[in-house]
């Protein structure tokens, strides 16, 4: 019996004692829900969105974005300033003598070299790597690169110690032919010269992404060596987690509690930490979105970047009630041209006010194979631009935005969301249209749908995107008289599928990367990486290639826009269905900073907590 | 006693073996690039390749064996024994640079996560895990046997009732249900805890609570199905008889009897806890191993995928063998 007593005695003992442990710090000034955890801090592989929030929050570039201003204006971030030779080819960046390390040391213009040199490289292989490639000679550079590897690894003769000094000897060679080849160089410590591939106007925009930050050279290249058996760089990845890792930005990383939470603290030695309105970051991770708004209701977090839950249309419609309880109120403000944060501030508080549903830099469109047949060797009647323009005028889009997303989407007529890029006249694209889609397919050779196969359409069974297939192949069979099947693939394959052309119709999307209608149209060029639709028009490619060669910034703004109306009126190799909307959770009386930019990048150490005494505590809203 | 044990721990290394091939075949199964970022862009197809090849996921052999070399201990051994360690490491200081990070067993990267090794994931998410489950447990024995005796001793009645449904809808709901309920009463309505976190006891109560039910419920009828077939046992009778106090006759020597099949229920229960939490670990932001389960699965992070699985067998396997041993302990009539 005492044994008994003693096993269960000690059962119990150890689950309460096991409760006991590190009480929570206490709450940061400001506390947000970042997705998921963040996946590397290593700026060479930087590619989720919350990825790219805390690098902003960690690092800074040459440059930052203006986020208040309508034209998303480039401002001075460790460059003060900045001078573009005659031909637009060649960028001098002067850096501000401030520009500290979080460690103290300053921030010179051979640590911006380092760093695009590592990022550049393929033994990262980071997915946004290509970026770097509008740096003169850096795309050449890197296929070398590649290409030495390659060779390398196939000598398996080479064993032992000459195999280690074979790898070094590799290594050193790579340095020098990134001298001569690439087209970036310090002059001295505070001046960058860049020379760039072509005149390229959104390259200063680029220079305020993520893979164009600089590292500190010290830290990572102690935690890195090159591999002897494969002669590729490798990192030790402990060197982003704290307490080793040493950034430039407005915060430094205090905590990276892996799936718990991450902390950050103002970074004392940042030359801005006076504008600073918050000092310390927590981000916890909380994935179940359902989990994610009760953290917000319960007063846990304070914003929360992608509101997921299914009943989010719900809390919208929350919000609409609300606006027309204050109609009047609300139409003027409107007329007076605040935008929408700061017209939540003006109206009184009311919880259903706190979501947000901003416009983001990204659409959602459906693919149509353009392969001459189909992957299992059929021959594809999309094909046809007329039958794919017919397809597309069949659809009501309105149906699909109002009635089956119900979170504020605009319906899209364009690839490129109108309004997100300064200076761009978007086309005006196509309007649903039955009959003139009846008379297309006709003239296509497949009157009242008649010869057609099955249409099928593919989609992955996550997101929602069943209810969106149902509403177009109802359209599709109604309007156009052709049997639609819907095909359901688990995310892996759906994508295995889309990548190898392996469908007829199949939804996807795309968002912006910077400031330019490129960061769009490029994935319509014959052979790009992300050319799902297997597209090949030279007439398109044409007119890419003209606007890159056009110095005159309207004049090719103007080329653009007729590249994208031939993909949006004409060519239709993907049809747009709505522009995406961000779905955040904040309250406008309290805190300021969150910009409704349809770029939709955000600097969070703008946050001002409002009424906290710290800071201006004075809203910051878009300016013309 | 100690060959029981000589002999499970020497079955171990094959058991994981098996499973080692049993998973490694199902996760290649899974279709899709598992380097490929959904959301991301595409690096171009040569350098794709290469990172294939980086990881050896360009072929099955060759990452299996290399796998199973380093998961095992194996391949660090050799290193050592051949020197092969120290050359890497005088390499690397001779030229400033870091040594390359050798453990003894190397369970991989990530690939999700790529600034995380599986030995760090798993090392940071398994202590969450077993604390969860032991205090889940811990809660489930107190509920469970004081519901099953209270049921017991007066069997038909309100009480005996009450306990029994409580114990039925503990079983029969499924524990999203239950866990949902726990956090939308007590975190956001009443707001005695926090919806989510880990780190000190308020975060931990809830889920606990949450991953307990089925465990109490369970308990308790098993406890009140044995008190009460031991109650009508002879020995209690004469216990009775002999006029020992009914409270003794009750806690010193039915619930001794009756407490042997919940010892029995206790090992696969500490290690079904411990293990299978993914739900309440996901309504209450736990950040233990059972989302590891899921999400390594979904992202095809074969490193991961298999490290996990591995892990768990190890760890239900050392459960099983603890409670033999205390069973027998407890009990030595067990051969």
């Amino acid at each position: 019996m005492m044994r008994l007593i003693l096993v269960v005695g000690a059962v119990v003992l150890l689950g309460l004692l096991s409760m006991a442990g590190p009480a929570a710090q206490p709450r940061a000034d400001f506390v947000f829900i970042n997705r998921g955890d963040v996946t590397t801090l290593d700026l060479a592989l930087v590619s989720f969105m919350q990825d790219q929030r805390v690098a902003r929050l960690l690092y800074e570039g040459l440059t930052r974005q203006d986020v208040f201003s309508k034209a998303h204006a480039p401002v001075p971030g460790v460059a003060l300033r900045w001078d573009v030779s005659d031909d637009q080819r060649v960028y001098t960046f002067h850096l501000r003598d401030d520009a500290r390390w979080s460690n103290g040391d300053s921030v010179t213009a051979g640590h911006f070299v380092w760093s695009w040199r590592r990022s550049m490289l393929p033994d990262y292989a980071g997915d946004y790597s290509s970026k770097l490639y509008l740096i003169r000679g850096a795309e050449a550079f890197a296929r070398w690169r590649h290409r030495r590897l390659a060779e390398f690894a196939a000598r398996a003769d080479v064993t032992g110690d000459a195999r280690h000094d074979a790898a070094m000897a590799l290594w050193r060679e790579t340095l020098e032919a990134f001298d001569q080849m690439v087209g970036v160089r310090a002059v001295d410590d505070r001046t960058l010269v860049v020379e760039l591939e072509r005149p390229t106007p959104y390259f200063i925009d680029l220079t305020s992404f993520p893979i164009y930050f600089p590292m500190y050279e010290p830290l990572v290249s102690a935690y890195e060596r090159v591999d002897p058996q494969t002669a590729r760089l490798r990192s030790r990845p402990d060197w982003t987690k704290p307490p080793a890792l040493i950034t430039n930005g407005p915060f430094r990383l205090v905590t990276w509690d892996f799936k718990r939470e991450m902390r950050l603290e103002a970074n004392t030695h940042w030359h801005g930490r006076d504008r600073l309105a918050i000092s310390s970051v927590a981000m916890p991770t909380i994935e179940e979105p359902n989990a994610q708004v009760l953290a917000y209701v319960t007063g846990a977090v304070d914003y929360v970047t992608d509101v997921l839950p299914a009943y989010r249309g719900d809390m919208i419609a929350a919000k609409n009630a609300f606006y027309n309880e204050h109609k009047d109120l609300v139409a003027s403000l409107r007329r007076e041209g605040l935008d929408s944060v700061e017209i939540d501030r003006r109206l009184p508080p009311d919880p259903r006010a706190h979501i947000h549903a901003m416009p983001a830099f990204g659409t959602y469109f459906y693919n149509f194979n353009c392969r001459p047949t189909l992957g299992d060797g059929r021959p594809n009647p999309f094909a046809d631009a007329r039958v794919r323009r017919a397809f597309a005028l069949a659809v009501d889009r309105e149906a699909i935005s109002a009635g089956v997303r119900r979170i504020g989407e605009p319906a899209a007529a364009t690839l490129i969301p109108p309004g997100s890029i300064a200076g761009y006249a978007s086309p005006a694209g196509l309007r649903t249209d039955p009959d003139a889609a009846r008379a297309l397919l006709a003239q296509a050779g497949f009157p009242q749908g008649r010869g057609l196969p099955t249409i099928e359409i593919l989609f992955s069974p996550d997101g929602g995107h069943d209810l969106i297939a149902q509403s177009i192949a109802r359209d599709w069979t109604r309007e156009l008289g052709v049997d639609v099947a819907l095909r359901t693939r688990e995310t892996k394959v759906f994508r295995e599928d889309l990548k190898s052309g392996r469908y007829m119709v199949c939804r996807s999307g795309w968002f912006g990367d910077y400031g330019d209608p490129t960061t769009f149209l490029d994935i319509n060029r014959t052979g790009e990486g992300h050319n799902d639709r297997g597209y090949a028009n030279p007439a398109y490619d044409a007119l890419l290639d003209a606007a890159q060669n056009e110095t005159d910034t309207s004049a090719r703004l103007a080329i653009l826009s007729r590249a994208e109306a031939m993909i949006v009126e004409e060519e239709l190799p993907l049809f747009p269905i709505f522009h995406y909307a961000q779905i955040y959770l904040f309250d406008a009386h309290r805190v300021s900073g969150i910009t409704p930019h349809p770029r939709q990048v955000q600097y969070l150490d703008l946050v001002d907590m409002l009424g906290d005494g710290v800071g201006p505590d004075v809203p910051k809203t878009m300016r013309p | 006693m100690l060959t029981l044990i000589a002999r499970r721990l020497l079955q171990l290394p094959l058991v994981l073996a098996a499973v080692f091939a049993l998973t490694l075949t199902l996760a290649w199964a899974i279709p899709g690039n598992p380097l490929d970022n959904p959301d991301g862009r595409r690096p171009p197809p040569e350098v794709q390749a290469a990172l294939l090849a980086q990881y050896r996921l360009d072929s099955f052999w060759s990452f299996a064996s290399s796998y199973a070399a380093r998961a095992s201990g194996t391949a660090y051994a050799w290193d050592a024994m051949t020197g092969e360690l120290a050359r890497e490491a005088a390499h690397a200081a001779g030229l400033g640079q870091a040594p390359p990070m050798r453990r003894v067993f190397d369970l991989g990267p990530s690939l999700q996560y790529r600034d995380r090794a599986v030995n760090e994931i798993i090392g940071a998410a398994m202590p969450v895990s077993i604390t969860l489950g032991l205090a889940a447990i811990g809660i489930a024995l107190v509920v469970g046997l004081t519901a099953g005796v209270i049921g017991a001793v007066r069997p038909g009645t309100l009480a005996d009732h009450v306990t029994l449904g409580v114990a039925l809808i503990g079983i029969s709901l499924p524990t999203f249900v239950t866990a949902t309920l726990l956090a939308l009463v007590f975190c956001v309505w009443l707001a005695w805890f926090p919806v989510g976190g880990w780190g000190g006891v308020r975060p931990m109560v809830m889920p606990a609570l949450a991953l307990s039910l089925p465990f109490a419920a369970y308990i308790a009828r098993l406890t009140r199905m044995g008190m009460i077939e031991q109650l009508g046992a002879d020995y209690i009778r004469t216990a009775r008889a002999k006029g020992l106090p009914e409270s003794r006759v009750i806690l010193r020597h039915a619930l001794k009897n009756a407490f042997l099949p919940v010892l029995s229920y206790l090992g696969p229960a500490s290690a079904m806890a411990m293990t299978g939490s993914f739900v309440v670990e996901r309504v209450f932001s736990v950040p233990g191993m059972g989302q590891h389960f899921v999400s390594a699965v979904q992202n095809k992070d074969l490193f991961l995928i298999i490290g996990v699985v591995l892990v768990f067998s190890t760890m239900l396997i050392l459960l099983n063998l603890l409670v033999d041993v205390l069973y027998r302990w407890v009990d030595p009539r067990i051969e």
